[in-house]
């Protein structure tokens, strides 16, 4: 059995003095810190970066890490768009699965705010399909296409949207690592500026710069001298068409339902025993959608269920999302929200959330998106 | 990067799909693109499904709001799709008019 041992990130925002490495050295150090582990100790390391050879010409990272980590060890990079992340953890414990006795380091880290936004936007549609690219899409107008289908065939409005920011910002209020710690309300989302029709300034996850970093062990001794630990049940990558127009449904991301199913049945464990979630909500129809591809809210049922806010930290609910702040207040940093999502369950299930502590939380699960669907990983921790 | 050479074996495919009917299955109005699109924006951008059943993508030119709906009825034509490149080529593609 593979456990996470230890988590550190650093804060998510612009943060101008600092560089992708710099960055990336900040959540090796905090993490090693974090597990009293020292540099020698670490056998592997999975690297979660999308944008950095495209944005700052800045490839082979690997053999940059290696520089910052001192050590001769096999470091491999991930790319699956902003799943990035997500695909690096799971590389990680696919390699303990196949190697005992190891510590395995997993970082995600991203640089965006040196760009303007335009360069920002037109890197990161290097990830959908050539065809959406000429015809002038982005990654909101994908999802805002999928946002118009799903209000207008359950008869929902943007205010249905609306409350998924709202509870965002809440519960990034609550987190010092978050790049927005301001609350806001429905009216402010409806009031912001549209990105793509129906999508506003305050449904969409910003544009961040930030790094996360675990590590996952599978040497049990090294297990016991740990203060935090919690066991890794499952972490499943599916994959599925790069282009929206390929698929039969518009209104599910289905590698995140295959993902899901396939993720639950190996952890043995029931939805109704996971208490904290970390999805993807890149824009506020995705956490809408994602909660019923994963199985938690019924297809259709999402845009009257957010409005209960029941998923929102001290509402009483059994299931509480995104106490991150999720991607749209906590920050996306591509490469990192990954490791960050599984990050933060981490810290949910050891007792370290502070302020936003979800009480007895003993299950937990992550998802992470890449694309407009195009790959999905939903991680499941215990206690 | 757009290259010239890039340009022109996609222009090989649109001649294969203009002059086509179709209807709106998706729809969206960029207001923040990419660089290649700014000078555009704000503009929609549709999903078509033409007679054929193949689905295609395009933006939406001399529409009304009303036409921006799911099942709009449209068909295909020859427009330029983004800024010239460098190298002066001007890149030809499909978009969509309300029928």
């Amino acid at each position: 059995m593979t456990s996470l041992i230890g988590y550190y990130t650093t804060k998510f925002g612009e943060l101008w003095d600092k560089s992708l490495f710099d960055l990336a050295e900040e959540a090796i150090d905090g993490v090693l810190k974090a597990t009293n582990l020292e540099n020698k100790q670490i056998d592997a390391v999975f690297f979660g970066n999308m944008l950095a050879g495209v944005l700052g010409n800045n490839l082979h990272s690997t053999s940059k890490l290696a520089e910052i980590l001192k050590i001769n060890v096999p470091i491999f990079r991930t790319e699956a768009a902003c799943a990035s992340g997500g695909t690096a953890f799971n590389l990680a414990k696919t390699y303990l699965d196949s190697n005992s006795n190891k510590n395995v380091l997993v970082i995600g880290a991203e640089k965006m705010t040196d760009y303007s936004p335009e360069e920002v936007i037109t890197a990161l549609s290097a990830a959908a399909s050539g065809e959406e690219q000429e015809a002038g899409l982005t990654f909101s107008g994908l999802y805002a296409m999928m946002a118009n289908f799903y209000l207008e065939k359950y008869h929902y409005t943007e205010k249905n949207l609306a409350y998924v920011s709202v509870k965002n910002h809440y519960h990034g209020s609550l987190n010092d690592k978050a790049q927005f710690r301001r609350k806001i309300t429905v009216e402010d989302v409806l009031k912001s500026a549209y990105v793509s029709y129906p999508l506003k300034v305050l449904d969409s996850s910003p544009i961040s710069d930030g790094a996360s970093a675990v590590v996952l062990t599978n040497n049990h001794d090294m297990i016991k001298k740990q203060k935090y630990s919690t066991a890794v049940l499952a972490s499943e990558v599916i994959t599925d068409t790069i282009s929206l127009k390929s698929r039969k449904q518009i209104d599910e991301i289905l590698a995140t339902k295959i993902a899901a199913d396939s993720a639950f049945k190996n952890a043995k464990i029931s939805r109704k025993q996971i208490n904290v979630v970390e999805l993807h909500d890149c824009f506020s129809i995705a956490e809408i959608l994602a909660m019923e591809d994963l199985g938690f809210w019924k297809k259709g049922q999402g845009g009257a269920k957010i409005k209960e806010l029941s998923t929102m930290y001290g509402n009483g609910g059994n299931l509480i999302v995104n106490t991150s702040g999720g991607l749209k207040a906590a920050g996306h940093p591509v490469g990192a929200t990954g490791v960050k999502q599984i990050g933060e369950i981490f810290l949910q299930l050891t007792k370290q959330a502070e302020k936003r502590q979800v009480k007895n939380a003993k299950y937990g699960l992550a998802q992470n998106v890449g694309g407009s669907g195009g790959t999905a990983v939903v991680t499941i921790l215990a206690a | 990067m757009i290259s010239p050479v890039k340009i022109w074996r996609r222009q090989k495919e649109i001649r294969k799909i203009l002059g086509k009917k179709g209807k709106v299955l998706l729809w969206t109005k960029i207001f923040t693109p990419g660089i290649d699109f700014k000078k555009y924006a704000p503009y929609p951008v549709v999903l078509v499904e033409l007679e054929n059943k193949e689905r295609v993508y395009g933006q939406l030119v001399d529409y009304d709001n009303e036409d921006l709906k799911i099942g709009s009825k449209v068909f295909s034509i020859l427009r330029k799709v983004r800024a010239s490149s460098e190298d002066g080529v001007i890149a030809y593609g499909v978009k969509f008019k309300p029928l």
